[in-house]
């Protein structure tokens, strides 16, 4: 496949998480759109490191990297997501039993 | 990994054994004061094992990390100003009878990411490093969660966080399309080559920029800044203030020196863009806030603002006026902070500016030392703030960058305006100065009190007599290049 | 047509229109599912590209953990499309056309920066670096600093998530 599709599929996705996050109220929807956004950047990087790796298989004198370095990216990116994930809807639990909801509407008591 | 490399890594180690020796103490049931004193001599040794490994640097740990002066410099900032906050942190949590034990954990572990942000020389370690970094951090800022406005602040940074670090993600993963590589040396070699910076890498950074930008809180990925200053507890907004931005103006500061950023003109344009909007909207916001923790979130915005201009040139003078800046500002913030918590009561914290009023006449001692603070925010001369400020406009006025020059001149102006107008309501005659028992041994209160005086003397020190610490920062920055 | 091009066809379709089904959906139950399918797809182009590890890994950590924690926090606070809360009118479309906007400038960026590369493509046979036993050398000889270093990320998301959700 050219490494064009890739590109464009993870394109779309990225912008299909944004645009949840910037048209949705409910926070956990909110987080779920941002793990959208996260997996996209997940397989364009596994699919640069595909591309990188095929280069370094047919001239590996000339390649400036196997290729293996963005699926251990990739790797990482999942491990920090899991955490982050973790930690975020332990606060977003509290927020709900604060506030009886889960609405980031109601994050505006902040102010003067 | 050979005997050398894990020397120059000991520090580290150290640090992150830490938080497991205060996790051990929780689980033998160990006092808050115990913990506190554990902890700062822990940081203690982390500055000493720095001094003892002093002479194998620089190292560099293949693919991921290298520890040379530079690294050795921002980290040793970062420990000394978890030492303060720490020592800060102690009077806060324990008038307001919290249970503060498992802070102390999340802050060694937010240091250690903040410290690997200063070693890192490739994406992995950068975003772990800043991931580390922020995600001990959500926990913090949502601490004290039985007030509402502190699990308010936590969702606020959480879901920004999250958001800007998959922009950082997407620009690394265009970055390294571009390059082949994540290693920030093999980037610059890739970019040296190519005739003509390729829209790929214009993209990837100026995406990377909104992930960096929002943890400096620059303009316009500022808008939690003042929210997140507010809501969480004071020791955690100035470890948010000093610790976390320094770690991630240091791993920006190292990438655009690695890359030779400022010979790519679009780049160097978006950057200098950035900096005067901070400049502007940063002054302009504080200028009517009657919240002096909202205060001083705008204001940081505008320093780190000041600071890009320093960031502009990616010369030597440059980096050097940047770690002087950072070293100034960093003081004067934990000055602030301290003055915060020392004046907090048990329910609320000291942040209307109206409860500041007349402070002069009832606390001598703090209220000179917060205007010490505050004339070196400003800048005004005998104070780092203004040598700091100097050295940027000296490494600005160099490359030529004439607009932010300007922009930085006249955007002090109209800080000066609100710092001094704070100084006055601290002498005005009228008092309501802030009724608090204390509470705590009075030793407490006397080490907080002379963490300040020493703060202070620093502070000064560095103002009419800079050059007793700028040999040592040249001295530092020459090793590893 | 081969069947490669088939199936990659299939599976973005499935990825792009259950990550739609995500954000449109209003009850958050149909989300979590829409997103599970979005990351079972993700996980066969992960498979199409040989990359069998992380497909696995991603079934099992998103998949698996992640959504299952979602899911169960949903659960536990009872949201539903009733209670759910919507944005006005403007703002959903505001926030649609600014995502759109991106979308098309990114895709501007990028069209012309393609051409060196068009013809650099991925293909399904060949390359070995996806599977454990390269990976997992690669892991633990280059990237063992690192891999440290995550699991004191978890640790520190460990002691975070007890700090907050514990009972007063």
């Amino acid at each position: 496949m050219p490494i064009n599709y890739y590109i464009f599929t993870a394109i779309a996705l990225f912008c299909i998480g944004i645009t949840g996050v910037l048209t949705r109220r409910n926070a956990i929807i909110i987080f779920m759109c941002i793990e959208i956004m996260l997996n996209a950047v997940n397989l364009l990087l596994v699919a640069f490191s595909k591309m990188f790796h095929m280069a370094y298989l047919a001239n590996p004198a000339k390649a400036v990297t196997s290729g293996i370095d963005g699926q251990l990216f990739v790797f990482f990116i999942m491990v920090v997501a899991a955490a982050e994930v973790s930690v975020g809807l332990a606060i977003i639990v509290m927020m709900y039993r604060n506030t009886h909801s889960v609405d980031v509407n109601f994050l505006n008591r902040l102010k003067n | 990994m050979n005997h050398q490399q894990l020397m120059a890594l000991l520090p580290f180690m150290v640090l992150a054994t830490a938080s497991i020796v205060i996790i051990l103490l929780i689980a033998f049931r160990q006092g808050h004061t115990v913990i506190q004193v554990t902890g700062f001599l822990m940081m203690c040794l982390v500055i000493f094992t720095m001094w003892y490994v002093r002479d194998v640097l620089p190292q560099t740990i293949m693919p991921l990390l290298i520890v040379d002066g530079y690294g050795a410099l921002f980290t040793g900032l970062i420990i000394f100003c978890v030492l303060v906050v720490g020592l800060f942190s102690y009077i806060y949590f324990e008038e307001r009878e919290e249970n503060p034990r498992e802070y102390y954990i999340l802050i060694f572990l937010s240091t250690l990411g903040a410290a690997i942000l200063t070693i890192s020389r490739h994406f992995i370690s950068f975003f772990i490093g800043l991931e580390l970094l922020s995600v001990s951090l959500y926990a913090l800022i949502a601490y004290l969660r039985t007030r509402n406005n502190a699990v308010e602040a936590g969702v606020k940074y959480l879901l920004l966080a999250a958001l800007t670090s998959a922009f950082l993600l997407f620009g690394m993963a265009l970055i390294y399309m571009d390059a082949g590589s994540m290693d920030f040396s093999a980037i610059a070699q890739k970019l040296h080559t190519a005739e003509q910076s390729s829209p790929l890498f214009l993209l990837g950074f100026s995406l990377m920029m909104i992930a960096v930008g929002f943890k400096l809180a620059l303009v316009p990925f500022h808008l939690w800044a003042a929210d997140v200053y507010q809501g969480a507890p004071p020791p955690v907004a100035s470890f948010i203030a000093t610790v976390s931005k320094i770690g991630v103006f240091a791993v920006l500061l190292r990438f655009a020196q690695e890359l030779h950023l400022q010979n790519n003109h679009s780049i160097m344009t978006i950057i200098s863009v950035i900096a005067m909007f901070s400049m502007i909207s940063g002054n302009i916001l504080a200028l009517r806030q009657q919240n002096i923790k909202r205060l001083l979130a705008y204001s940081s915005i505008a320093h780190f603002g000041y600071l890009l201009v320093a960031f502009l040139p990616g010369n030597s003078a440059g980096v050097e006026a940047a770690a002087f800046y950072l070293i100034a500002y960093a003081v004067t913030i934990l000055i602030a902070f301290g003055v915060i918590i020392l004046l907090s009561a048990k329910d609320k914290d000291a942040e209307r500016l109206s409860l500041y009023r007349g402070l002069f006449w009832e606390k001598p001692f703090v209220a000179i030392v917060l205007a010490v603070a505050l004339l070196s925010l400003a800048g005004i001369p005998l104070t780092a703030g203004f040598i700091g400020k100097f050295y940027v406009l000296m490494a600005g006025v160099q490359q030529q960058a004439w607009l932010p020059v300007i922009v930085l001149v006249v955007t002090s102006v109209i800080g000066l305006y609100y710092y001094l107008r704070i100084i006055s309501t601290l002498f005005a005659d009228v008092s309501v100065a802030i009724q608090k028992e204390k509470r705590l041994h009075p030793f407490f209160y006397a080490a907080s009190y002379a963490a300040l005086v020493v703060l202070v003397l620093l502070l000064l020190g560095f103002g009419v007599m800079p050059a007793i610490i700028i040999p040592g920062i040249k001295q530092f920055l020459l090793i590893g290049n | 047509m081969n069947i490669s091009q088939i199936l990659f066809g299939i599976l973005t379709v499935l990825a792009l229109v259950s990550a739609l089904g995500v954000v449109v959906s209003k009850n958050p139950v149909y989300s979590v599912l829409c997103l599970i399918v979005t990351f079972f797809a993700i996980s066969g182009h992960y498979i199409l590209l040989n990359a069998q590890f992380l497909a696995i890994v991603n079934i099992i950590v998103y998949a698996g953990a992640i959504m299952v924690l979602f899911l169960f926090v949903i659960m536990l606070m009872n949201l539903n499309a009733e209670v759910e809360p919507q944005k006005s009118k403007i703002l959903k479309f505001a926030g649609f056309i600014a995502g759109l906007c991106l979308f098309l400038v990114i895709v501007a960026a990028l069209k012309n920066a393609d051409e060196k590369t068009q013809t650099q493509a991925t293909q399904l046979a060949g390359g070995d670096i996806g599977l454990i036993k390269n990976l997992g050398r690669a892991l633990f000889n280059d990237y063992v600093l690192p891999f440290e270093i995550s699991s004191v990320l978890f640790l520190s998301a460990m002691v975070g998530a007890v700090v907050i959700g514990k009972k007063e």
